[in-house]
């Protein structure tokens, strides 16, 4: 009994002794994430950057003198997972955000109990845009941000005209492919075929044949990720297919490892690890020196998830607490410049974005051949300001 | 003319992929179900090959005999106390593909791996550029077919496994010892398994689930070739030619299911398929 006590007065005075601990007690991040299932592969390099982002503000002495902990749970990349994920952050863990790159299908299985539990959430994933809830802000791109700059490129510089679509067949497919038509024909050209495989599909024969039968200037896919994109590509390269060529699915990784497949091909993003800043520099620099060999890449959805940490911490700076009425008020104020540059979700709860469009190089690497600043989202949300 | 070759190519590749289910189902009349497993496993043996330095095309021969003995042990361990079952044994297979697909995750990890190109390139077939390499899916499954038949028209096997088809009990009474005749069979059917896996490389991506969606459409065609390779021939060609037609013509998606739904209205015209053309 009396050892125990004295424990306790142990304990008690170490926790003094450090003062960065104050008194209060950590501020939990949820983070939401697929560990298992689709997203199972990138997932990693998102826990890397949110543990980055924490260890970073904690050895700097926190937010407002809390120290910031990190609550991860997997969503399994679906709804039933996401639901399950959210509950348990929520109500169970008690996290005091939620900040996350999810499937679609995770986001918006997950909302109601952010609604309902009243906690901010910060979405860092891109995704096919228009997805509204006063509790949530996105960080990432949306196609009225991804497209304009592979299609004007391919306008300006290539003399485009004529374009030919393939996509697969589900909502983030089409819903790109819907946008790049429009978009194409807003600026005065032409899509002379558009055509859709299941995302289960892997014979792209029939529409190869149909691609080089309309012989367009240009050609734009976006399939889902992994398999369908690489069959495509390497169906595409076997049939001699040459012509300027837009993938809007493929991220660094893929193009690296399809190696000599990808090459020419044109992707647009919003991070690129040859960004030529001090701040990804340094970004990069301290990922590989904190995860040595066990690195995985940064990209596109793991660098959104590390500035998120970051501008959460400014807006329950500027709001004086965690509260969640004072923070969502924040966040649309607040601006981080991170490795992607300076970051501000101000514009109906989605944030302007530099955009890259990169080059896939004969060794799978990507060089930046154009830059496009601060591209709008657009109106995402016009109910939310 | 595009068009002709899309199909010409198109049902040497299903050829291709469905022999080997083709050779198990006709001698053991037992659905394998861990078809698309096998297929797997020979792609990763391309990738295995080329981890290795080795010749793309090593990755043929690779693929046959790793694929060949994987299948003994399949056959002996799992599928042997299945024959008399054959509901179990779909049961038995399908679980088997599912323990094989993660194996492979366990061992490569889940995402999409690389091969080196087995041929790149186009040739100019009447004033139009094809894609080189399904001209060489289609002699390869033109040779595959030809070696299918002198092993089963020329040789002790074939002429055992044709016996064993026709009566079983009759060919177990005139001595021929029809459990070493299955054994060989499973191992050749998964064999050409991988094989078909490694000469599936250069069209899709290789990742632990590729096997499945080849696998329905090689097991309608079986289902309507009725254990005659022959058949299979005409299966292939008819429904890759729909396959395409379709796909061109009509809708890519609608295409690609012009096999199953086929392969239904087919089987419920005619229980024996194309097995009597």
């Amino acid at each position: 009994m009396l050892k125990r006590h004295f424990a306790g007065v142990a304990a008690a005075l170490a926790l003094a002794a450090s003062p960065a601990f104050a008194a209060d007690k950590p501020i939990v991040i949820g983070v939401p994430v697929g560990l298992s299932g689709a997203n199972s592969v990138v997932a990693p390099s998102v826990v890397q950057s949110a543990e980055l982002a924490v260890e970073e503000i904690n050895a700097a002495g926190g937010v407002l003198g809390r120290q910031l902990k990190l609550e991860v749970a997997d969503d399994a990349s679906g709804a039933a997972g996401a639901q399950k994920a959210f509950d348990s952050l929520i109500y169970q863990k008690k996290v005091d955000v939620l900040i996350s790159m999810e499937t679609s299908a995770a986001r918006n299985a997950g909302l109601p109990a952010v609604t309902k539990g009243k906690v901010p959430y910060i979405y860092t994933s891109f995704y096919e845009g228009r997805s509204c809830n006063k509790n949530m802000f996105v960080n990432a791109w949306v196609p009225e941000q991804q497209v304009p700059p592979v299609v004007d490129a391919f306008a300006k510089d290539k003399g485009a005209k004529t374009y030919f679509l393939i996509g697969s067949d589900y909502a983030f497919g089409r819903g790109m492919l819907a946008f790049t038509k429009s978009y194409i024909e807003k600026i005065g050209g032409k899509v002379v075929g558009e055509e859709y495989l299941p995302m289960d599909g892997s014979d792209w024969t029939a529409i190869i044949s149909k691609l080089k039968d309309a012989k367009p200037d240009a050609l734009i896919t976006s399939t889902a990720g992994g398999a369908p994109n690489v069959t495509l590509t390497k169906q595409l390269r076997g049939a001699g297919v040459a012509l300027p060529y837009a993938n809007l699915a493929v991220d660094e990784g893929t193009a690296k490892s399809m190696g000599a497949d990808a090459e020419g091909v044109y992707l647009s993003a919003s991070y690129v690890t040859g960004i030529e800043s001090p701040e990804n520099k340094t970004f990069l620099a301290a990922m590989s020196k904190k995860f040595g060999a066990g690195l995985k890449t940064p990209n596109d959805l793991s660098v959104p998830q590390y500035e998120a940490i970051y501008l959460y911490k400014a807006a329950v700076e500027k709001a004086g607490g965690t509260e969640t009425a004072k923070v969502l008020e924040a966040l649309p104020t607040v601006s981080f410049t991170g490795p992607r540059g300076a970051i501000s979700m101000s514009k109906q709860h989605h944030a302007p974005l530099t955009m890259y469009l990169g080059q896939v190089q004969g060794d799978g690497s990507v060089k930046v051949v154009g830059s496009f600043k601060d591209v709008d989202p657009g109106e995402q949300c016009p109910k939310l300001n | 003319m595009l068009l002709i070759l899309d199909i010409l190519t198109t049902a040497g590749i299903l050829f291709v992929v469905s022999i080997g289910l083709l050779a198990v189902f006709g001698v053991l009349k037992i659905i394998n179900f861990a078809h698309g497993a096998w297929l797997t496993i020979g792609a990763y043996c391309a990738v295995v090959a080329a981890k290795l330095g080795l010749n793309p095309w090593a990755a043929l021969p690779l693929a046959f005999v790793i694929g060949g003995a994987l299948g003994g042990l399949a056959e002996h361990f799992i599928i042997r106390p299945l024959y008399r079952r054959p509901l179990d044994a779909i049961l038995a297979t399908w679980g088997l593909g599912i323990v094989i697909g993660q194996l492979i995750t366990l061992g490569f990890g889940r995402d999409v791996q690389m091969t080196p190109n087995l041929f790149s390139g186009t040739v100019e077939v009447f004033g139009a550029d094809y894609s080189a390499y399904r001209l060489v899916a289609l002699g390869a499954a033109v040779v595959i077919g030809v070696a299918f038949a002198l092993t089963i028209e020329g040789t002790r096997l074939g002429l055992s496994a044709r016996a064993v088809i026709m009566n079983e009990t009759l060919a177990r009474g005139l001595g021929i010892d029809t459990a070493r005749v299955r054994l060989f069979t499973f191992m050749i059917g998964a064999g050409l398994a991988a094989l078909a896996g490694v000469l599936l490389t250069p069209l899709t991506s290789v990742d632990p689930n590729m096997g499945v969606s080849w696998l329905i459409g090689a097991f309608m065609l079986v289902m309507v070739a009725d254990a005659s390779f022959l058949a299979l021939g005409v299966a292939c060609l008819v429904f890759g030619a729909a396959q395409v037609l379709i796909s061109t013509f009509v809708s890519p998606i609608l295409g690609s299911i012009a096999i199953a739904v086929l392969a239904a209205l087919v089987l419920r015209i005619s229980p024996k398929g194309f097995s009597r053309a």
